[in-house]
Order: C-alpha cells, then structure tokens, then sequence
C-alpha cells in the first residue's frame, strides 16, 4: 500500500474532514463543468458539421427510388426541424455534452475503482502485512520465511512459477535534506526495494510497466534499473519530487532519515519517474542499502538501530489464481507461522476495499442518485426543447395531420429529432472522454492521472457505445410526452383556435 | 350531376366541462360533383365544425356523412388520415405551409403519403404549381413569397393529389384584395377546367359571390342557400 496513505498515517484520505471532501468535490463539479462546457463549444462545429454530413446522405437517398426515397425526404423534415432554431438545438447539444460527460466521467471512477476492488481469479496480487499496527512493521527476516512457507506448505500448482520473480518487499523510508528544517520542499518519500521487482513487473500497478509508460518509457525505466543495480546509492526520484526539491537527475545528496533517526543516507539521482505518475511524487532505493545502512549502525553504536527489526513494512506475492491465495492466507494465518507480529495476508482489490470503507456512501450515492438523477436531468433538458419546438410547430402538425400523417408517423419524427441529438450529443461527449485523454497521452507521453494507489481513472473502452445509446434512450424517453401530444394533435381545435 | 357529398340527420356537440354545447343540429345537405358551395353564417354558426367533418378531420356525434362512395363518418382516425390523403384537399385562411420546405417541397409532402413514382410525384407537383401560376418558383421558401402566392402554393398543395373534394377554410381572410380575387379566380378555375368540387367557408359576401350556391348557417341550422347568381356567372 501507499505510504502515504492509511498504511504509513500521512494526510490518509480518511483523515479528510466532510467539509474539505465537499469542497474538494464541489471544486472538481465546477472543473468538470466548466471544462465539458468548453469541450461542448469546441465540438460545436462538429456537431452540426456531422448533422450537415447525415442530411447529405440522406438527399443522396432522396435520388433513390421508392420506397427509400420517400422515406428519405420524410427524413429530411427532421433535420430540416432540428436546423430550425440553431441556438436552440446547439443549447440541447452542449447541455446533453456536459450531463453525458459528466455521466461517462462519473462511470469511468465508479468502473476503475469497482475493477479494483474486485479479485482477479487470476494473478492475485496480495499483500502481507502486520495484523494489528499501523503502519505495519514486520521484522525483514519475514520476507525469507514467507518464500519458505510458500515453497513448503503450498503444493507445487499454487505456488507461482517463480517465486522470486513474483515476490516483492516494500520498506518505507522517510528522508530530508535539512534536518533542521524539515519541510514538503526538502523531504523525500523513498520505497525501498529489490529493483528486480520492476524489472519482474512487480511496480505494475504504481504505473511502472510498458502499458502506462509506452514502449520508449519502459525502455528507459529498465535502462534507469540498471543504472540503480550498478550502485547502491543510486536511487530514482519522482519528476515532480524532483521539481518540488530543487534536485534533478545527476545531483548527489545526503538524506537524513526520519523514520530511520540518525542515519544518513549518500544518494546520487540516477533517473526520474514520468510527472504525473503516480511515482511522480515518490522515490525508491535499494533494499539492500537500506540494510547496509543499518548494519553501519550497529557497528557505529554497538546496538541495532531501533527499528531494524521492523523495517518491512509490506511483502507482494503474486499468486497464480484465488485458490492459491486462500492456501496462502490459511497459512499465513496460523500462529506458528508469524507470531510477533501477527501478519495478515489480503489481496491487493480487499485492501483497497478497505481504505475505501469510509467513503462507500459516496461511492454508493454517486451510483444510486447522482448518475441516474443526471440522466432525468438530460431527459428533461430535451424533453424541455422538443417541447417548446413541437409548440412551436403546433399549427404543422395539424396541417401534417389533414394531409393525412398518421399519428404515428408525426410521432416518430418528433421522437428522431430528439433521439439525433441524443445520439450526436452523447456520441461526441463519450468520445471526447475517451478518446482526448489518450491523445492527450500519446502525444505527450505523460501517462494518466493517478491518485494514491488507484489505477488510472479512465473510462473503459464500452463507453464508446454506451454515449451513443444513452444519447438514444433519453432522446427517446424525453421526446416521449411531447411527442404522444403531438400524436394528439387536434386538428379541428388548432384551427379553431388559429382563427 | 350526382351529389359527391351527402350529409344526413347531423348532429355535432362538443362537451365543456359538464356543458354541452350543440354546434350542429339535425343538418342534411348534399353538394353535387363540380359545384362550388360557399358556406356562409356568423362566428359561432357551425361553418366549421361542417367543413371539418366533411373533410374528415372530426366526427359527428349523430347522423352520416358520405363523401364519394365513402362512409366517412364511420370511420376511425387512421382510416380518415388515409381517406384525407386521396380525397381531401384543403386550403387554409394562413396557408400553413412548412416553413423549412420549398414551394416544391411543400406539394410534394401530401404525395410522400401515396404510392407514387418519383417520376409521376415530380409530374404532380410541377403540374400543380404551373397551374397556379408558380411554376417559377418552385425553389422559394415561404419567406419569400408574397401572401397571395403563399395561399397559390397552399392551393397547388391542396390540388396535388387530385382529391375528391377541395375544402377551403377563410382562404382570402389573410389576402389583401388583388391577391384574394386572384385566389378565387384559381378555385373558379379549377371547378371549371379541373371539375373539381369546392366546399368553401367564408365570412366575406364578395368571395361567396364566385361560388355557385351558397349555404347559410345559424346556430347550428341551414336556414338557406342561394345557388343562383354566382352559377349563371361561373357557367
């Protein structure tokens, strides 16, 4: 888990007062609004330049013979209706972009963090941790005794492939370059590991893989690890650490401990996480130094630093699939097997459930009353529209209706006009979710937005055809009372009322 | 001639609330094929209401309708919608056409509805608009057409599809006078060139004049008709 998070009891998320969480949440509503708000705009020319195109085709059709011609000119009279009042229809349009943006933003968190939080069945990336302490500190000699367990207690087909490839400690240390002054620009957060474990795949869900990073960022992250395993001291820093620190690539520099009191520890910056990442912030170092560090302790005082017989603070298996993970569980659990401290074992998705715990009435509103209250609202907004266009048209429908449309006929044009802005609007809003932030990525190749030890909050790939069915379904649902009053229409009454 | 509409014994109420208003009693009246009738009483008379529903656009409460061999008072909303399409034309006091179509388009749509070539709706709709004098501006939109060939294309549209009888509601009540005299000079036309029959309501003695009779309406009643001066003219 992240340091920084409820594990190592730095600013955890379930510290944050309700005020601070409406506050950060009213400030990204607004955000959110504002940006799908000029995304709408820009598209804009899109939209009508897509509507411009459909209405071609359409006359294309017009040329051919009946039945399709005919039903292509009656075609035409919806976009003919919907070009009626540009203002109008380009309102409809922006208010469907936001509402259905903020909806595929909205599904695209509740998604990624559902995908997170529910178990693989295969590859089951689990950790062990201390049962009872936060953080958790477990002596480094459970490291070793976990492999020996695994190997000896777990028949051959649950045990990973290798072992040590899929095995991984994290021991976290706290560091600064002023320890007379410590502050957020002077301080370093470092993971220290076995720098195998990125090469083995390990760091994959901090972003370090050839997925997040793109292929020429993974080859400098393993060119970055092999500069790090020439040397103990070399050690990696955040790009955005670096910044905040004053520090770039090259610099050497003394790091104070702070949860490692009266060490010191001589590092030379070889190499840099991407900005943005969710390593941006974050360092890491080898393991070993870490050790040899405290071994320099004891030979400096005579006496073992205070917590080198606690400074694992996580161990991540990488187990072939859930059964293998419960077999390990079981026996992880046993006292005989890790005793003081007493060590749990969860998988990677059921601790993030846990940190989340105090936040699943947001998760749970967010789901049940905001997404389908928004999509009432995009209902009403075109239910609002058409309404006002059908009034508009009362006296045509009538006249339409004494040519002898039938009601069902009137009914449908009314209902496509709604159902071609819904399908425009929602097809360009998801699509500008979804495809911006890759295009955004690719050029710049700054990999995602990632918050704590989240994956990237993206929207899965299905939402592509999700925008444009939602766009349907509520053209269809709004349009659907206007539309049945049209059908309605009384023909001797509106003349009646005319004259 | 025959009698291409006949209505017998009819009755038209309308509810308001627990009100029921009797717009129409116990009225017979046939009109024969080719004539001109003019449908004439104050606001308020029933001239209307008579009009809808011989053209099928409301239905009686008492009595029947016959408009061609067709019972049309029988008849549910859908099967009149049909039955509107190839028997009805009807004009309109404010034209009412669509304002996004063109002159062209606007004649054409009542077509869209039969089972028509594209050669033969092109054939229609040029030969409507030529007979109303519009023939050059089939690409106009209603905005830019004046008033009076606003209600030529309104009567071209209302002509297209060849129907049974033509229903003109107030059609020079909008017009100033050139453009209303030229309006009736056409549906003289097509009674005497085409034969076509034309029910007309109006509140205006001199557009009643050109139809051959004249069919007066109080409250709810025929009180009288007066086939005669506008008949001698038109023959």
């Amino acid at each position: 888990m992240f340091p920084n998070a409820a594990q190592y009891g730095q600013s955890a998320p379930v510290e944050t007062s309700l005020i601070e969480l409406a506050l950060y949440g009213t400030v990204a509503l607004i955000g959110a609004i504002f940006f799908l708000t000029i995304l709408a705009i820009i598209t804009l020319p899109l939209f009508f330049g897509a509507m411009y195109l459909m209405e071609l085709v359409i006359r294309g059709f017009q040329n051919l013979v009946d039945p399709v011609g005919k039903y292509a000119k009656l075609a035409g009279l919806v976009f003919r209706s919907l070009r009626r009042n540009l203002l109008r229809t380009a309102l409809t349009y922006i208010a469907l972009f936001v509402l259905t943006g903020m909806l595929t933003m909205l599904y695209g968190v509740i998604t990624t963090i559902g995908k997170m939080t529910t178990d693989q069945e295969n590859s089951q990336l689990v950790i062990m941790s201390e049962k009872f302490g936060i953080p958790s500190m477990m002596k480094p000699g459970y490291a070793a005794n976990l492999k020996g367990l695994m190997r000896d207690k777990l028949p051959k087909e649950m045990q990973p492939a290798d072992i040590d490839q899929n095995f991984m400690t994290w021991s976290f240390v706290g560091g600064t370059l002023d320890p007379a002054k410590m502050t957020q620009e002077n301080s370093l957060f470092l993971f220290a590991l076995d720098p195998d474990a990125v090469t083995n795949g390990m760091m994959k869900e901090q972003g370090l893989n050839p997925e997040d990073l793109g292929e020429d960022g993974w080859a400098e992250m393993m060119r970055i690890i092999d500069l790090v395993k020439q040397d103990k001291r070399n050690i990696v820093v955040g790009a955005d650490r670096l910044e905040k620190i004053g520090k770039k690539v090259g610099d050497e520099m003394k790091l104070f401990g702070t949860n490692y009191k009266d060490i010191e520890f001589e590092c030379k910056i070889v190499g840099a996480f991407p900005p943005g990442s969710r390593m941006g912030m974050n360092a890491a170092m080898r393991f070993d130094y870490l050790i040899a560090k405290l071994d320099d302790y004891r030979a400096r005082t005579g006496k073992d630093h205070p917590v080198a017989d606690r400074c694992l603070n996580l161990v991540w298996v990488r187990m072939p699939n859930k059964a293998a993970y419960q077999q390990l569980a079981a026996v992880v659990a046993e006292p005989s097997s890790f005793s003081n401290p007493a060590t749990k074992m969860e998988t990677f998705s059921a601790a993030i459930g846990s940190f989340l715990e105090p936040f699943k009435d947001i998760f749970w509103g967010l789901k049940v009353l905001i997404m389908p209250a928004i999509v009432v609202i995009m209902c009403l907004v075109i239910g609002i529209t058409i309404t006002i266009g059908v009034r508009e048209r009362w006296t045509e429908m009538a006249v339409m209706k004494v040519m002898g449309f039938q009601p069902w006929q009137i009914m449908t044009m009314i209902v496509s006009e709604a159902m071609l802005i819904g399908t425009f609007g929602g097809m360009l809003s998801t699509w500008a979710v979804y495809f911006l932030p890759m295009a955004i990525r690719s050029i710049t190749k700054a990999i995602g937005v990632k918050f704590a030890f989240f994956d990237t909050f993206h929207s899965p790939w299905e939402i592509v055809l999700y925008g444009p069915l939602l766009g349907i379904l509520v053209g269809l649902i709004g349009s659907a009372l206007p539309a049945w009053n049209a059908r309605k229409v009384k023909v001797s009454e509106v003349f009646a009322t005319v004259a | 001639m025959s009698a291409i509409v006949e209505v017998r014994d009819l009755y038209k109420s309308f509810s308001r609330g627990d009100e029921k208003i009797d717009v129409l009693m116990d009225l017979t009246l046939d009109v024969q094929e080719g004539e001109f009738l003019a449908l004439m009483g104050p606001s308020g008379s029933g001239k209307t209401t008579l009009l809808n529903l011989i053209a099928g656009l409301d239905s009686p409460t008492e009595g029947t309708i016959r408009v061609g061999d067709q019972i049309i008072s029988e008849k549910s909303e859908s099967e009149l919608a049909r039955w509107r399409t190839r028997n009805v034309g009807f004009v309109f006091q404010f034209y009412n056409l669509l304002p996004v179509l063109t002159a062209y388009e606007n004649v054409e749509l009542p077509l869209l509805l039969l089972q028509l070539s594209k050669a033969q709706r092109k054939k229609q709709v040029e030969n409507a608009l030529s007979l109303v004098g519009l023939g050059d501006r089939m690409t106009h939109r209603p905005g830019q057409l004046s008033g009076g060939q606003c209600q030529r294309v309104g009567i071209a549209r209302a002509i297209v599809t060849d129907p049974t009888i033509v229903v003109c509601d107030e059609p020079t009540g909008a017009l100033d006078a050139k453009s209303a005299n030229d309006a009736l000079n056409l549906l003289g036309l097509l009674r005497s060139e085409l034969g076509k029959t034309i029910l007309m309501v109006t509140h205006d003695p001199h557009a009643a004049e050109r139809a051959q009779r004249i069919v007066q309406l109080e409250k709810g009643r025929l009180v009288g008709g007066n086939p005669l001066p506008a008949l001698a003219r038109l023959n």
